[in-house]
């Protein structure tokens, strides 16, 4: 079933004229770990906010084109109705925490709602211990690590119980173990809840193993669409400056090289290219 | 950036702070009322000891002090005029009188202080941000309100990056006459200024995604239930206000000078 679907879709900010998505085709099913990849300045932002209705809504600008979401017309649905099937999170996870405390902040978008107190109660513990910010919830933001405050601000869309997650860059500005448990988090998001996860990222290294749609874009458009192993092995990809996996470029100098016969599995992470080194030396 | 370690709040947990901050204000009007209709020391001395208990009870001593020695330059001030003018009035006489009126205008200043830092000291953001909203004050403000007090910890780090940036390409903040000094740190305010409209960008943006003013009943996650303390705390505050009132209308109240005289 697709849940996100978008049709031949062009966007141009107001004052600018030139457009920065040009028609832009996508379909995300229920359920996928879709990962957005591409240079800076490609038009993955862009793309997340037409996903929850900041554009038209917010940004006004020029939409062409048709964008659904879970059955919804972004453009003639107002963005607190979007929000109960998008969340989004952001890149800066210190501008998006208004409350003085984590709890206060995950219940935001439910006090919005007007949702009653027993019932909000309830989902905003049922957030926080999915996200591993339990013991931590009378914190306030200012006293949490920026992984941490990340994951508030993951708790804070998940209590609204969106059927899609969208995290424009979320590990921007974290430590490596800090990212790390960030992408933990929202696969066990995606594989218990089923909640479709679109993520934008640069560190294909520690993600591509979770996914099972990738899109790249370049100038505004998607330049490819499907499967990992299909899309990262592939000299376009390279070309563009899609961050290849380690794992996978190893295999794919190996494979060029010729002297060592590997499976034909492509593998996206180390672990997989260990197993697949293994199994080479032990024939 | 000790400027804005005052404004840092942390989470304390005492009889005094879990009061409702709608009947704390309330106490503070009371003191504040009740200090301005004396102006004999006596009766502020005994309005000073009263607040006392409380704070002991807030566990907020040191806080408690700090403050009072920062109002102790404008006490000596006080002090000081009113002395001078009474001094004059009483015909260039140092007088008993005289000394007793500016130690009770000083002491009236003192009270207060003392009772506003005593709410300031114990009540916390989020709690007087929650009062706001319960007192159905528009939640715009009320937001506004507490969402400044998160913002000042993260834009007074931002503060110090960006003069320590500015610094560490020449500008020299310490120097020049007062005026100059002064624009010194027009390199510092710009930036300051231009990421703070960026970061309030983002902020709306954040607020619209999760559903800002999706309804107009709004819930809130918290509710200030009021508590025997609380019930307490009412009755105290009755309590001197109208004894104060009652004293002042019945009772010629003596002054320090003759109370001291009568009693030897």
């Amino acid at each position: 079933m697709t849940i996100i679907e978008a049709k031949n879709l062009t966007y141009t900010y107001p004052g600018v004229t030139k457009p920065s998505i040009i028609d832009v085709s996508i379909k995300i099913a229920k359920g996928e770990f879709v990962l957005i990849t591409g240079p800076s300045g490609c038009g993955k932002t862009t793309l997340c906010r037409c996903f929850n209705g900041l554009i038209p809504h917010f940004y006004q600008g020029e939409l062409k084109g048709e964008i659904t979401v879970a059955g919804l017309k972004v453009v003639e649905t107002p963005i607190h109705k979007l929000a109960t099937h998008v969340g989004l999170v952001f890149q800066n996870p210190e501008n998006q925490l208004f409350a003085l405390s984590v709890e206060k902040d995950v219940a935001f978008g439910l006090e919005n709602f007007g949702v009653a107190r027993e019932e909000m109660r309830k989902r905003v513990d049922w957030a926080l211990k999915l996200t591993g910010m339990w013991d931590l919830r009378e914190r306030a933001p200012h006293e949490l690590s920026g992984g941490q405050q990340q994951r508030v601000a993951i708790a804070s869309v998940l209590a609204m119980q969106p059927e899609v997650i969208v995290l424009d860059e979320p590990t921007s500005f974290l430590d490596p173990l800090g990212a790390k448990k960030i992408f933990e988090v929202i696969y066990e998001l995606n594989r218990k809840l089923g909640i479709t996860i679109v993520l934008v990222e640069h560190r294909l290294d520690l993600t591509s193993k979770y996914t099972d749609h990738i899109v790249v874009m370049d100038e505004g458009k998607v330049v490819l669409d499907g499967e990992p192993r299909e899309i990262l092995s592939s000299e376009e990809a390279r070309l563009i400056g899609v961050g290849i996996p380690k794992a996978t470029r190893l295999y794919q100098i190996l494979q060029k090289d010729g002297k060592i016969k590997l499976g034909n599995t492509i593998p996206l992470c180390s672990n997989e290219m260990a197993f697949m080194l293994r199994e080479v030396l032990k024939s | 950036m000790s400027v804005f370690d005052g404004l840092r709040f942390r989470r304390v947990y005492s009889p005094v702070h879990n009061l409702d901050p709608r009947i704390k204000f309330i106490y503070v009007c009371a003191i504040f009322a009740a200090a301005v209709i004396f102006w004999e020391l006596p009766p502020l001395i005994i309005l000073f000891l009263i607040q006392i208990p409380f704070i002991i009870l807030a566990g907020v001593k040191h806080e408690w002090l700090r403050s009072m020695r920062g109002a102790a330059f404008l006490a000596t001030i006080i002090f000081l005029t009113n002395f001078i003018f009474s001094f004059i009035n009483a015909g260039y006489v140092v007088a008993a009188s005289s000394v007793e009126y500016a130690l009770a205008m000083t002491l009236r200043f003192i009270v207060l202080v003392e009772s506003f830092s005593v709410f300031f000291l114990t009540t916390s953001p989020d709690h007087l941000g929650l009062a706001l909203e319960q007192t159905r004050i528009p939640y715009e403000f009320c937001f506004a309100f507490t969402t400044a007090v998160r913002f000042v910890p993260v834009l007074a780090e931002e503060a110090q990056t960006i003069m320590d940036a500015q610094k560490a390409r020449g500008l020299e903040l310490e120097r020049g006459n007062f005026l100059k000094r002064i624009r010194n740190y027009i390199p510092i305010l710009i930036p300051l200024i231009v990421s703070a409209i960026r970061r309030s960008l983002e902020l709306a943006e954040a607020m619209e995604s999760r559903a800002w003013g999706a309804t107009k009943n709004r819930t809130n996650l918290y509710v200030l239930e009021m508590h025997r303390g609380d019930l307490v705390l009412m009755v105290v505050t009755i309590g001197i206000l109208a004894t104060a009132i009652y004293v002042r209308l019945f009772f010629g109240i003596p002054s320090l000078n003759e109370l001291l005289g009568s009693l030897f």
